[in-house]
């Protein structure tokens, strides 16, 4: 196999498994630097960060049809009856395969002159990809259509998309007044790879023949298009593979632009409310791209021969003409042509309440950045409330929500914990850990904490951690 | 109390994180995964009206060879498993026919042979036949092998002036075929 098919085959197998970009633990978590990549407008109290290279990472897996366990346990069972029970017909259109991840470069904090302006900047890597199950067109390649006489399968069962980029961005965290924070963070998108098919019409059905027994009929108006693949298969065959990925990283593939926005509004004292949208923006795929399409619509009852039409030419191929009329009616094409794909856009928003203890932060001092100008040297110890989640996605906007209980031990602890409801699962218990030792920030995301009981059973895991430096100035 | 029952709950989870583990799968149950999908579709339709018998002056009114190149793709010569061809041949003309169709290869060597002795109609009595392939059947090599089909139709009594009385009198031959594949 080759590298670039691994490549390619690892992005498919976390979309095989991953869910989506869901971070609901990581979502104000103020005490972490990263949770500014989720909400540019977050609360954040630090004179400045830095995020230790390649130790960040998130990662998240699910899938919201079938776990490994419904068809690879070892029961004794046969093989084929279970693949045709569980994935052939028990995964439905509305069964996703998706995923995300995150590689953190670079990402440095520092506040400003103005201590109200808090600017941030960086650099990742982000793979993402989704697969709605194509459950007609694997009925029709598992069955075919010999038993299957007048039904339609439907092309459009196939949405899939996938890519890896390079992100880099740059941000900016505003106070605006004891009440509001906002923020914004602009980014440019390098494209690695890019492949999509997400709008496909049409069908294929087989009926009763006016003059032979069966008619088949294909309408057609399919696409796949790709960019970036094309030179890394180039690039693997003369051994230049990882220049090429760097080359395409760093601004030598096909570029894009996208903005996040966010705030947080204190209501009151205790109860805060918070929203983001993260990625509206768009890449242009204007280099190494492949767009393939099958468009129109054919029927065809096999060789017809006529008479006394068809002597008029006794050596006419019925064969051939039948296979170049399907041809002309329904063409395979390949175009270069650009086109542009909007980036997979996320909404968050969160409803937080505060209570209990008052607990020191390491902003908690006379110089530092709100010392003496406002209460975010403190934070309670306690708050609770609910998070909704929003991505749009090619069948539509795919939403999640949960509630949250945070609980801070000290300046040193954080502990969050959170149950979301969503398509994948209706018992997602998550647990987040944040670690401040001086200087040194750790923390560490999981979600759906059930499911490490059997992981070949669970539909949806994610993890991610990382390693800060964090300063809140001098004491 | 609130923070007992805080540690307690987080201690908890931790515990409950801890205790992951795998059940044990077997993933050599894919090389055990068949995947045959029946393919069914028409083959070939042949439709000639009276008013050719009649003005044909040889009683072998009609022959001809017909490219046909879907036995022999590799997509479906290499995964054939079994399958059946379906002849319907019906005649509404006043004649005796006889009807051969016949698989022949790139050699142009007869690999198969289907004779069908039509009666004159009306009344009109359908001719149905189903051949198996591949099992019990027929050679599937005859399908692998098959670059053409040659029908040959024969008027058996050199009647070329009676007409039918049925409307719009002719002889057609249907043909379809339904394949099991062996995908995986």
């Amino acid at each position: 196999m080759r590298k670039t098919d691994i490549l390619i085959a690892a992005i498919l197998l976390i979309g095989a498994f991953a869910q989506g970009q869901n971070r609901q633990l990581l979502y104000d978590f103020n005490e972490i630097p990263q949770s500014l990549m989720v909400n540019p407008g977050v609360d954040v109290d630090f004179k400045w960060y830095t995020g230790i290279p390649l130790t960040n990472i998130s990662f998240q897996a699910g899938s919201s049809g079938i776990a490994a366990n419904d068809v690879f346990a070892d029961d004794g069972l046969d093989f084929t009856e279970k693949f045709t029970r569980e994935i052939i017909y028990g995964m439905s259109t509305a069964d996703e395969l998706s995923g995300n991840f995150q590689i953190e470069y670079l990402n440095v904090g520092f506040r400003g002159k103005n201590e109200d302006n808090f600017y941030s900047l960086g650099i990742y890597t982000e793979g993402d990809a989704i697969g709605y199950w194509f459950r007609d067109l694997a009925i029709l390649g598992f069955e075919g259509n010999g038993d299957n006489l007048n039904q339609r399968f439907d092309l459009s069962d196939l949405k899939t998309r996938g890519e890896l980029l390079n992100v880099f961005h740059i941000g900016l965290n505003k106070r605006i007044s004891n009440k509001l924070t906002i923020g914004v963070r602009a980014k440019v998108y390098s494209s690695i790879f890019d492949f999509n098919s997400t709008r496909n019409k049409g069908y294929f059905v087989t009926n009763e023949g006016v003059n032979n027994f069966y008619s088949s009929t294909l309408d057609s108006d399919m696409e796949w298009r790709i960019s970036g693949l094309p030179a890394l298969r180039d690039a693997e065959r003369d051994g230049t593979i990882a220049s090429t990925i760097t080359k395409r990283a760093f601004f030598g593939g096909n570029l894009g632009l996208g903005v996040d926005l966010g705030f947080t509004y204190n209501i009151n004292d205790q109860t805060v409310f918070t929203a983001s949208l993260l990625d509206l923006g768009f890449i242009n795929h204007s280099n190494d791209v492949k767009r393939y399409s099958l468009k129109g619509k054919a029927t065809v009852e096999g060789v017809e021969v006529i008479l006394p039409d068809a002597l008029s030419d006794p050596d006419q191929d019925f064969w051939d003409e039948l296979i170049d009329e399907v041809e002309e009616l329904i063409p395979f094409e390949e175009s270069d042509d650009s086109y542009i794909m909007f980036r997979p856009t996320k909404l968050n928003a969160s409803l937080r309440y505060n209570w209990g203890e008052q607990m020191a932060t390491g902003a908690n001092c006379d110089c530092g950045p709100y010392a003496s100008s406002s209460n975010k040297g403190t934070r309670y110890a306690n708050s609770v409330g609910g998070h909704l989640y929003a991505v749009n996605r090619p069948r539509g906007p795919q939403t999640a929500l949960s509630v949250f209980y945070q609980r801070r031990i000290g300046s040193v602890l954080a502990l969050k914990t959170s149950y979301t409801v969503d398509k994948f699962s209706f018992t997602n218990i998550g647990l987040g850990l944040n670690l401040q030792a001086g200087p040194v920030n750790f923390y560490v995301l999981a979600d759906n904490l059930l499911g490490y009981q059997n992981l070949a059973n669970s539909n949806y895991q994610s993890f991610q951690f990382g390693l800060n430096i964090i300063s809140w100035g001098k004491k | 109390m609130g923070k007992k029952l805080c540690y307690f709950l987080f201690g908890l989870l931790i515990l409950v994180s801890l205790q992951s583990c795998v059940e044990e799968l077997n993933f050599d149950q894919f090389d055990d995964l068949q995947i045959e999908p029946v393919l069914e579709g028409s083959i070939l339709y042949v439709e000639a009206p009276e008013s050719i018998i009649n003005r044909a002056v040889a009683a072998n009114f009609y022959t001809q060879d017909f490219n046909f190149d879907g036995f022999s793709d590799a997509f479906f010569a290499d995964r054939v498993i079994d399958g059946v061809v379906t002849y319907l041949v019906e005649n509404t003309t006043s004649k005796d026919l006889n009807i051969t169709v016949e698989f022949i290869d790139d050699g142009g060597n007869v690999l198969d042979t289907e004779f069908f002795t039509i009666t004159p109609a009306p009344p009109v009595e359908p001719v149905l036949r189903e051949i198996p392939y591949g099992g019990t059947g027929r050679s599937l090599d005859i399908l692998r092998n098959t670059s053409a089909i040659r029908v040959t139709a024969e008027n058996v009594n050199g009647d070329t002036s009676s007409t039918s009385s049925l409307p719009d009198p002719k002889v057609t031959i249907k043909s379809s075929g339904k394949f099991t594949l062996s995908v995986k």
